[in-house]
């Protein structure tokens, strides 16, 4: 009976501190949108607070988010779109051939590469964002798409992964292959890619998700109000003369939707694509 | 490990195109295909690191005033701001690692219990807030953190009969709201990480564990716990990472490298104000390379610990 | 299977190829629009409304010179971005626009080194030089040589609520020092239960000016610091007497009076007055409307033997080195913002008090607007009153860094904080801003 009491106290406990979490993370989300819907005046002299005057919830700010400012947000979202699946794309092309080059096969400077793709992971990209800047104005990447992607798109996290999933590829297939005149990129593209598809899902959800919300880089590299990506538009709403809550609010709720969709759609491959190294001794 | 065969019928070179040869050529493949990895470390890493150290000696007034100084910069790096920027992002470190490590391993192991139910409702609601950028994120932590007391943090503290606080121009006040920043985004992917360590765990430790008449929070001390080391160690290794280079929350909370008394200034804040807003480019580099060997020493000993190197045999 | 997955993979390459050159595309397409013959002149600026009143100066030129039209293309960046960007493109020698809005406080930054990166402006100014309040253009002047046109003189001044002033039984004009205000503040308390003023904790608006009316200053002509000099260690504990002792004033709301907290605080009616430059009526016209018609402007209390005003803040608009139009770009500044004509502009489209002395006589000045609606009209009355006052400020290289050391550390840990006395906090300062 004890026993039984014991475990009901447990699974209390169990159930409430997950309920209270859960609420901790979703609460911010229900205020965001709330906030929306709210004239920006109300932000300004109250904050975000438990004083919500339901009846007066509208529409109005996202359709200001359409208008206003000459349209500048939907030009804000078209380059963050642009920018993320150019840079998913080409980041999953380089890192999936270099983690499966190191994985695959034996050459001179295999270990030395491996071990530097190692170190790269744990050096903060923010010591460099200085030299890189100045390297940015020299070679006229400033202000454009390719100068956002360029300089992050071979991710050693994303090499690693490849690398790992690449050692379990069977070798019979590469053999097989080389017997029927392959070459060692047809192979590649045509044998082995297939093969590597979840290990492809799993981190382009992932580069997909750290491109759309990426800050600092873009925040440096980015120069003219047409050519910002949503996160560092929205910082830029943010002024020592006043804050623009009217488009803040809308612009933050819908620069979530997409990722969200993308999450709801495919839990898995976010999970696994998260779960890149941590499983590994 | 396996020598891939040499193939014969590879070897015909036909000159078709210098290229497709190039593409066939096993012996030169495997550079192609790490080419790109060594071509954007060069590019983007080496050469940055080092101009970095090299600015870091040099005192930059404009393209064509550029002196070099010698070690004045890290000379200069012995003054309360940088002092204060460690001492900050030291205790946001210490405190992000101290929460973000028990909760969301307690966390994993009640979503991993077998009787849990709406196991995946719980995990999407914790990893909902990693979807976020750290812009939106701040925009609602500043609003709610604001000073009135109509905001959400002031009322909830309200109805237990405590004082509204201006939160964000004291010390302790902001760091708690830095640190539940960084809690509200990061704890569903730590969830993630446990969980996928805890999945790894054979049963049969836990089934020969109850036999032997082992209660719940003894096998959680004797199993749980020693199998998922490598986790927790890789866990403590990116919170101290993230940490240390922490920049987007103080950026978003204060709208720039401008926390009142700099209660909010990390080493990369103060970087990108010496750098960027004062135009101290050899000093801000001297500020980077000495956060660079911080987190490289912090790392090396923690692999070493855990016996990294040992394993993977370089 | 396999083949048609290598079809997908390239096709996107493809598409994404194609679509991020578009982007570039129809960016340069943007930029050549306009007129054919006309130049374009390249702007940024950190403030929405010199966006503005920089296109309305275009449309006068325009009609003023049709030979040489001119297109101007405004970028407007957030405030640390903006002087950020434009310092690296200055420094790097390329990617800088042809003009731009420099705040006082980041100018000296431009200034560094041998060579800077910024036209000289005196050809243009020496021919008007008796009409303008110089000590503002002294602030973005090196050597002799001007590289800034400011668009106002930011005279400081006291905003009076006239409301709670008469609750409380008190003239305005009967405050002429600070022991007037300090005791019109007691009664003000005693009488309303309401704060005389508010004072900042994150910025140098409540603590700068008044350093500089008695004739002080962060670094004396000669760049040298003196930060913690008697005058302003004095300042800083009149300040904090107002706080603790005298119980007049509260820390301001959020900080600082541009912040949200305050102005909806403000406008609620809960602060007696608040002192301010001449430029911040902007910001009660637009956040705080509730209190039209009660706010008056007067000068500020005097210290003895000091002064009744000082300039504050500012911008300079610039012209970069590496503009391929320079003599036209200059041209057209000098017309927007030294001509009278301009200058009348910056009151009535801006509401700034104008850099030409002789544009404040003009009828236009007193002719109804917001301004004149919200505050009364005898908004000139009480400038033209202080004006001899103002001198320059002094900004050596140091400048920036005095003032990032006053509004982050000195105001807040005196004021706020009480972690530190006025002197300890100085000296701190002024030894951290000589040190560098």
């Amino acid at each position: 009976m004890t026993s039984k009491y014991k475990e009901k106290i447990g699974a209390i406990i169990i159930y409430l501190t997950l309920l209270v979490v859960a609420l901790f993370c979703l609460v911010p989300f229900f205020f965001l949108l709330i906030s929306s819907l709210r004239p920006g005046v109300e932000m300004i002299q109250n904050g975000i607070s438990f004083q919500i005057d339901f009846s007066a919830l509208n529409l109005k700010n996202y359709w200001l988010l359409v208008e206003g400012k000459d349209g500048i947000y939907p030009l804000w979202y078209i380059n963050s779109v642009i920018i993320t699946v150019a840079h998913t794309v080409f980041s999953l092309l380089f890192t999936s051939m270099v983690g499966y080059g190191l994985a695959i096969y034996n050459f001179k400077g295999k270990n030395l590469i491996f071990t530097i793709v190692l170190v790269v992971m744990m050096i903060p990209v923010e010591i460099l964002i200085l030299p890189l800047y100045k390297l940015a104005i020299s070679i006229d990447l400033i202000d454009s798409y390719m100068g956002v992607i360029l300089p992050f798109v071979v991710t050693p996290t994303c090499i690693f992964f490849f690398r790992q999933y690449a050692m379990s590829l069977p070798r019979e297939l590469l053999d097989a292959g080389r017997i029927d005149g392959c070459g060692e990129f047809k192979i590649f593209f045509q044998i082995m890619m297939p093969l590597m598809l979840p290990a492809f899902g799993a981190m382009g959800i992932l580069q997909a998700m750290s491109s759309w919300n990426s800050f600092v880089w873009p925040l440096i590299v980015l120069r003219s109000t047409d050519m910002l990506t949503l996160p560092i538009g929205l910082q830029s709403l943010i002024t020592p003369y006043g804050n623009n809550y009217d488009l803040l609010f809308p612009g933050a709720v819908m620069s979530v939707i997409p990722i969200m969709i993308l999450f709801i759609i495919n839990q898995k491959a976010f999970i696994s694509g998260l779960t890149v190294g941590g499983v590994k001794g | 490990m396996l020598e891939p065969p040499v193939v014969a019928l590879n070897k015909s070179y036909n000159r078709l195109s210098k290229i497709k040869t190039l593409f066939a050529c096993q012996k030169k493949a495997p550079y192609l295909f790490v080419l790109p990895f060594v071509v954007s470390f060069l590019v983007f890493f080496l050469y940055p690191i080092i101009s970095t150290v090299i600015m870091s000696f040099q005192r930059i007034d404009g393209p064509e005033s550029i002196t070099f100084i010698g070690l004045k910069n890290y000379k200069n790096l012995i003054n309360p701001h940088f002092f204060n920027a460690l001492w900050v992002t030291t205790r946001y470190t210490f405190w992000t690692m101290l929460v973000l490590i028990p909760l969301p391993l307690l966390l994993a192991v009640f979503l991993n219990k077998k009787t849990t139910i709406g196991k995946k409702y719980f995990k999407s609601a914790f990893f909902m807030p990693a979807l976020t950028s750290v812009i939106v994120a701040g925009l609602f932590f500043r609003l709610a953190f604001g000073e009135q007391e109509t905001t959400l943090v002031n009322s909830i503290l309200g109805v237990f009969g405590i004082k509204p606080m201006v939160w964000l121009q004291d010390p302790e006040g902001s760091m708690f709201a830095m640190v539940l920043l960084c809690t509200w985004r990061w704890l569903g992917v730590n969830i993630i990480y446990f969980l996928s360590g805890l999945q790894g765990i054979p049963v049969e430790l836990y089934e020969s564990a109850s036999i032997d008449g082992a209660n719940e929070i003894q096998q959680f001390w004797h199993i749980t716990l020693p199998s998922l080391k490598p986790v927790i160690m890789y866990v403590l290794t990116i919170s101290v990472y993230g940490g240390y280079s922490m920049f987007a929350e103080s950026f978003a909370l204060w709208s720039g490298p401008r926390s009142p008394g700099e209660i909010g200034m990390t080493i990369v804040n103060y970087l990108y104000q010496e750098g960027f807003n004062n135009n101290n480019l050899g000093f801000a580099s001297a500020i980077g390379i000495t956060l660079f060997v911080l987190v490289m020493i912090v790392n090396v000993i923690q692999l070493w610990v855990s016996g990294f190197f040992k394993k993977e045999g370089v | 299977m396999k083949k048609s997955l290598v079809l997908l993979l390239s096709l996107v390459l493809f598409l994404t190829m194609t679509v991020s050159g578009c982007g570039k595309e129809q960016r340069a397409a943007d930029a050549k629009a306009g007129d054919g013959k006309a130049t374009t002149l390249t702007f940024w600026t950190f403030q929405e409304l010199h966006k503005n009143f920089i296109d309305d100066g275009v449309a006068t030129w325009n009609t003023n010179h049709p030979d040489k039209p001119i297109v101007v293309k405004t970028e407007v960046y957030p405030y640390d971005e903006m002087h950020n960007k434009l310092l690296i493109a200055i420094q790097s020698g390329t990617g800088a626009p042809d003009m731009a809005d420099i705040e006082l406080g980041k100018f000296a930054n431009f200034l560094k080194g041998s060579k800077p990166g910024l036209v000289e402006f005196n050809d243009v100014i020496e021919p008007v030089k008796d009409k303008l309040i110089m000590g503002r253009l002294e602030n973005y002047a090196k050597s002799g040589k001007y590289y800034g046109l400011d668009y106002h003189v930011g005279a400081e001044v006291m905003y009076y609520n006239k409301e709670i002033l008469d609750q409380a039984g008190i003239n305005v004009n009967d405050i002429v020092t600070w022991d007037d205000y300090i005791a019109a503040g007691k009664k003000v308390v005693e009488k309303t239960g309401k704060p005389m003023t508010t004072l900042e904790s994150m910025e140098k608006w409540s603590y700068y000016p008044l350093i500089c009316m008695q004739g002080s200053d962060a670094m004396d002509k000669d760049g040298n610091v003196i930060l913690d000099n008697a005058i302003n260690v004095k300042t800083l504990q009149t300040l904090k007497d107002m706080l603790y002792k005298d119980k007049i004033a509260i820390i301001t709301p959020g900080g600082h009076h541009h912040s949200e907290e305050y102005w909806a605080w403000m406008n609620k009616g809960n602060a007696a007055s608040v002192w301010m430059p001449m430029w911040y009526m902007g910001r009660f016209v637009q956040y705080m409307p509730d209190l039209k018609n009660k706010i008056v402007i007067r000068p500020m209390p005097v210290f003895p033997g000091g002064k009744k005003s000082a300039g504050m803040g500012g911008t300079g608009t610039a012209i970069t080195t590496q503009s391929k139009n320079i003599e036209l770009a200059k041209q057209f500044l000098a017309e927007a913002k030294l001509s009278k004509e301009g200058s009348i502009k910056t009151w009535s489209l801006l509401g700034f008090d104008p850099i030409r002395s002789d544009a404040w006589s003009d009828p236009v000045m007193s002719a109804p607007n917001k301004y004149t609606d919200y505050f009364g009209t005898d908004i000139f009355i009480t400038l033209k009153s202080v004006v001899g006052d103002i001198g320059s400020i002094n900004v050596g290289p140091k400048f920036p860094d005095a003032m990032a050391q006053i509004e982050k550390n000195v105001i807040f840990k005196v004021l706020k904080e009480q972690s530190q006395s006025p002197e300890e906090a100085l000296k701190v300062a002024a030894d951290d801003v000589k040190a560098k």
